[in-house]
């Protein structure tokens, strides 16, 4: 029963939404639309699900005093403090998000600098995995070794130093090479994609459900 | 569909009439169809109308002056493929359209009395098409069933209007119960279904299938088997996605399976999550992972957690874990995107075992080099069916493999079309796309 | 030392000497600035005359889809974009796939309109015209020239006036973006009542002249993830609504399928795409100097020579220490 009842779900909503496409009837638009003003409201509650988790995982590691504890009130105190001075901070004493307030200062100066860091860490990264992984092992390995060269420097102003051929290579095989392969993986997915939504609507596939299923 | 033409001479005298009367004083009674034909829609174009005929009409003996010319006749069809919601409306130009800047469209309920019942649903500019889709303005929306009167004004640089005359429509807006134009869909789609449940069943009734191996999903008991062996957790990121994304399912079906035989060795287990509903989701596959497994004790509350909906937050949190926890093996299986490189790199850094599989094409040159396994494209989608064995699971792979067939096929057909086209001067190929690559917009 | 074991030294380079250089390979072009020249490609082109062939009868879209994370690339897209359409007085309406972006999008407009950078848009506040707004005065010109007749004079180095609810809209982040973009098929006023700013929406007279998305001529959507691909699926695809993309150099090449089909009218590509764009305002007297993203591209030309130097010298180590001929070497630094 625990997972008969969601199994029928899943297979109701599934062959409604797929019939749904196919009929514009104002009726079928309604059902559609209902969906479409629910799916918020139950992503609104998983939040409140999903910030629940991260307050009880790290209060355990502070109450447990588990390995870098200190951490955690690292994750607890923002967590709760931006929304505290977005909302409840009177705006006399610069609450609220517009600028100038204490909430945009540590947006601006604080996570904003912090997440460009991350992603800036990619150059880094990419440079060291490009030394230790990029080898011309054989034939196909150095035409895509070639490729990648071709691609990098044609893709910067340095490339057209040595003559508008190269970015324009580059470009060619971004159009179309580059394309070909794409278009053939995609299709694979978009086929994984159908056969995985129907063992799921015709519960064929039941691990999402919770568990590994018989 | 009902013509109201009315001709160009009589509807000068018919814009004349109320002028006239108007400037007589004299309340006469026109037809019902007529009777808007003087008024208009605001004050102020009232006054400017009024104030414009009225020495007009007083002089109209000696040397009348007809204003501009209206549209004629107008048509209006319920649109196909619609909600009920919608009409195409077109009408008669103008004999003369010198002067006419613009036409005013007004929509109101046949049977409705009054100014205040006309709506202004299209100004159409006097160098377009006289044609429209009626039904896209939210504020004046057509409901399925109900019958309309349209009239339609020329408008003059001066936003002086002269309206032609009421038109009722002689259909009603109705909903249509499947879109003709996705036929398409429905025959390609119906037939790639048709070949799933084809395998299905073949699957399901013991016809042996073969299943090409993949190293990577081989490697996952090895790398289960490393970490336990080490004493130290794995991490499981299931994608960065949301629920909607098949990749995050496909993931969390893994998840399912992984979970079962982490419960069965007791080895620590790691789960960030970056959307909160996959981490509800994920959290219920683990705990019900570790039931099967008979080991309901050993699920740790904590191991499926959620950190952040930011996406480099995410990273940073999971990196910190990495650096921190030092787990042994890491899948990373679902959909990534930038932050691929940088979960990779430093889990190579940190020294364990990777395995990763994604659908984002972009992504999979990162994973390809800093993992040790990587599954590929629908090789995500697969890894379920080939971790579980299932007849059916197996019978879906071959269900893909024989659609793939089909797209192999039509691509060898176009290649070859293409050709003939090139040797013959022909344009079969473009017809083709044409047909199978029409729009379909609502 | 033998031969062999220097290879091998070299091949196990401490990644921190890599780091190392990279950082110094974007700093010091950064301070230099070589000013190379960019040539412009079709992707990026095709975006430009698209919006060049626009003005105040057009509307657009102009959505920061992303988080801080990869602004560095995404917002000189953005304020690019923003800049031509401020510049052919195309109303813009600027929207934010997840909260972080609406940071993003606040800050790339309070760039375009700040007084303290060169060729800045004279930002006029929705409640500060009220009164014009209220005599009916809407149209942009006559909105101007009422402007400036009640003794409101253009700042020294501005480039115009920029009306909010005429010029602009703030939308902002809204929860489930992409169904807020189906149901801006419909109705925009449905989606967001009120701006960003609380100001209502059906006294803006940019909403009363495109009150959904079928009355609007195009979405630019700059993201670094596949946020994007919802103003595909459900605008360009249900609507027809025309749309161009400005994503990361790392998700580039995913999209050029969008664009062979025709389902996009166009993509920048990373800071390489937002450069060209810079350098076709630039040459078409739109901006009088190039922005951010062209500087950053000395740097990028530095970072991928790099890049191709440690490619060749892991190479040269790999074959000259002789590891081709043995099994596979899992460098793990």
């Amino acid at each position: 029963m625990k997972r008969t009842v969601p199994l029928m779900i899943v297979m109701v909503g599934g062959i409604l939404m797929m019939v749904q496409y196919f009929i514009p009837h104002q009726y079928s638009q309604a059902v559609f639309t209902n969906y479409t003003q629910w799916a918020p409201i139950v992503g609104a509650f998983a939040l409140i699900l999903g910030v629940g988790s991260l307050t009880r995982v790290h209060s355990h590691k502070i109450r447990r005093k588990t390995k870098n504890w200190q951490y955690s009130w690292a994750v607890l105190i923002p967590l709760y403090g931006m929304p505290f001075l977005a909302i409840i901070w009177p705006q006399s004493l610069a609450g609220g998000m517009d600028s100038p307030s204490i909430f945009h200062f540590f947006f601006m100066h604080i996570q904003v600098p912090i997440q460009s860091t991350m992603f800036s860490l990619l150059a880094f990264y990419i440079a060291s995995a490009a030394f230790r992984a990029f080898r011309a092992k054989s034939a196909l390995a150095t035409i895509l070794l070639l490729a990648a060269v071709i691609v990098m420097i044609g893709q910067v102003p340095i490339g057209e130093i040595f003559g508008r051929w190269l970015p324009e290579t580059g470009l060619w095989i971004l159009r179309y090479p580059n394309l070909a392969a794409k278009r053939a993986i995609m299709l694979g997915v978009g086929f994984g994609i159908l056969a995985t939504n129907l063992k799921i609507i015709f519960g064929v596939e039941r691990n999402w459900l919770g568990g590994a299923g018989k | 569909m009902r013509k109201n033409w009315i001709g160009i001479p009589a509807l000068m005298i018919l814009l004349l009439l109320p002028a006239l009367s108007v400037a007589q004083g004299v309340d006469e009674n026109l037809t019902p169809v007529d009777d808007n034909l003087s008024t208009v829609v605001t004050e102020d174009s009232i006054a400017a109308t009024l104030t414009e005929l009225q020495p007009v009409a007083e002089e109209q003996l000696e040397e009348p002056d007809p204003g501009l010319d209206v549209s004629g006749a107008i048509t209006v069809l319920d649109k196909d493929n619609d909600a009920g919601d919608q009409l195409l409306v077109s009408f008669e130009l103008p004999a003369d359209t010198e002067g006419i800047y613009a036409y005013n469209v007004y929509r109101r309920i046949a049977g409705e009395e009054g100014e205040d019942a006309w709506n202004l649903v299209e100004v159409i500019p006097a160098d377009k098409l006289p044609e429209f889709i009626d039904g896209y303005d939210p504020d004046y929306p057509i409901s399925p069933g109900v019958l309309y009167e349209y009239r339609i004004a020329s408008v003059t640089v001066d936003d002086e209007e002269f309206f032609g005359s009421i038109c009722k429509a002689e259909v009603v807006p109705e909903g249509e119960i499947y879109h003709t134009g996705k036929t398409r869909v429905l025959i390609a789609g119906g037939l790639f279904m048709f070949l799933i449940f084809y395998y299905f069943g073949k699957a399901q009734k013991g016809t042996k299938m073969y299943l090409r191996p993949i190293a990577g999903i081989q490697a996952i008991d090895e790398a289960i088997g490393r970490a336990t062996e080490m004493g130290k957790p794995i991490l499981y990121v299931p994608g960065l996605s949301y629920i909607e994304d098949v990749a995050t399912i496909a993931s969390l079906t893994i998840l399912g399976r992984v979970a079962k035989k982490i419960a069965q060795y007791q080895t620590p287990l790691m789960v960030p999550n970056r959307d909160p509903i996959v981490y509800t989701i994920a959290d219920e596959v683990v705990k019900q992972a570790y039931l099967e497994a008979g080991r309901p004790d050993a699920y740790d509350p904590d191991s499926v957690f959620f950190l952040t909906t930011s996406q480099f937050a995410f990273v940073a949190g999971v990196n910190g874990l990495m650096m921190r926890e030092k787990p042994a093996t890491n899948f990373y299986l679902g959909m990534f995107w930038a932050e691929s490189l940088l979960l990779a790199e430093t889990g190579s850094l940190s020294g364990a075992i990777q395995i990763a599989g994604t659908d984002a094409v972009t992504q999979l040159p990162f994973f390809i080099t800093t993992c040790d396994y990587t599954l590929i494209g629908e090789e995500l989608y697969a890894a379920s069916a080939y971790l579980g064995r299932e007849p059916k699971q197996i019978g879906a792979v071959k269900g893909q493999d024989a659609c793939k067939a089909i797209i192999m096929g039509f691509i060898t057909l176009a290649l070859a079309l293409a050709i003939i086209d090139i040797a013959a001067g022909t344009h079969t190929l473009d017809w083709v796309r044409q047909v199978i690559t029409m729009p379909i917009v609502d | 030392m033998s031969a062999v074991s220097k290879w091998e030294k070299m091949l196990n380079l401490d990644r921190r000497w890599i780091f190392l250089a990279i950082g110094i390979a974007s700093i010091v072009p950064f301070l230099i600035g070589f000013g190379m020249p960019i040539s412009t490609t079709a992707e990026v082109e095709s975006i430009f005359d698209y919006v060049n062939g626009l003005d105040k009868d057009n509307a657009i879209f102009i959505g920061f889809d992303y988080a801080p994370g990869t602004q560095a690339e995404n917002t000189p897209m953005g304020v690019a974009v923003l800049r031509h359409a401020f510049h052919n007085n195309v109303p813009v309406f600027i929207t934010a796939y997840q909260p972080l972006g609406h940071g993003m999008a606040l800050g790339a407009l309070e760039y375009v309109t700040n007084p303290a950078i060169p060729g800045f848009y004279q930002s006029v506040s929705f409640e500060e015209w009220a009164d014009l707004r209220e005599a009916g005065i809407t149209d942009k010109d006559e909105l101007i020239a009422s402007w400036e007749s009640d003794g409101n004079a253009l700042p020294e180095g501005a480039k115009g006036w920029v009306f909010e609810g005429r010029d602009f809209a703030m939308l902002g982040y809204a929860p489930v973006f992409s169904l807020v973009i189906l149901g801006m098929t419909a109705s925009i006023e449905n989606q967001f009542p009120q701006d960003a700013n609380g100001n209502p929406l059906i006294e803006m007279p940019m909403l009363r002249e495109h009150k959904s998305l079928r009355e609007v001529d195009l979405a630019f959507t700059t993201s670094g993830s596949s946020a994007c691909r919802s103003w595909i699926v459900y605008g360009r695809e249900k609507i027809g609504l025309p749309v161009a993309f400005g994503v990361t150099a790392v998700m580039a090449t995913d999209y050029y399928p969008y664009i062979q089909s025709g389902q996009i009218i166009g993509q920048m590509g990373g800071l390489r795409g937002a450069a060209e764009y810079e350098v076709l305002l630039f040459e078409n007297g739109i901006t009088e100097t190039t922005d951010k993203a062209f500087t950053g591209m000395d740097v990028q030309s530095a970072a991928h020579l790099l890049i191709i130097l440690l490619i060749v010298m892991g190479n040269i180590a790999f074959f000259a220490g002789g590891f081709h001929k043995k099994t596979a070497l899992k460098g793990r630094g």
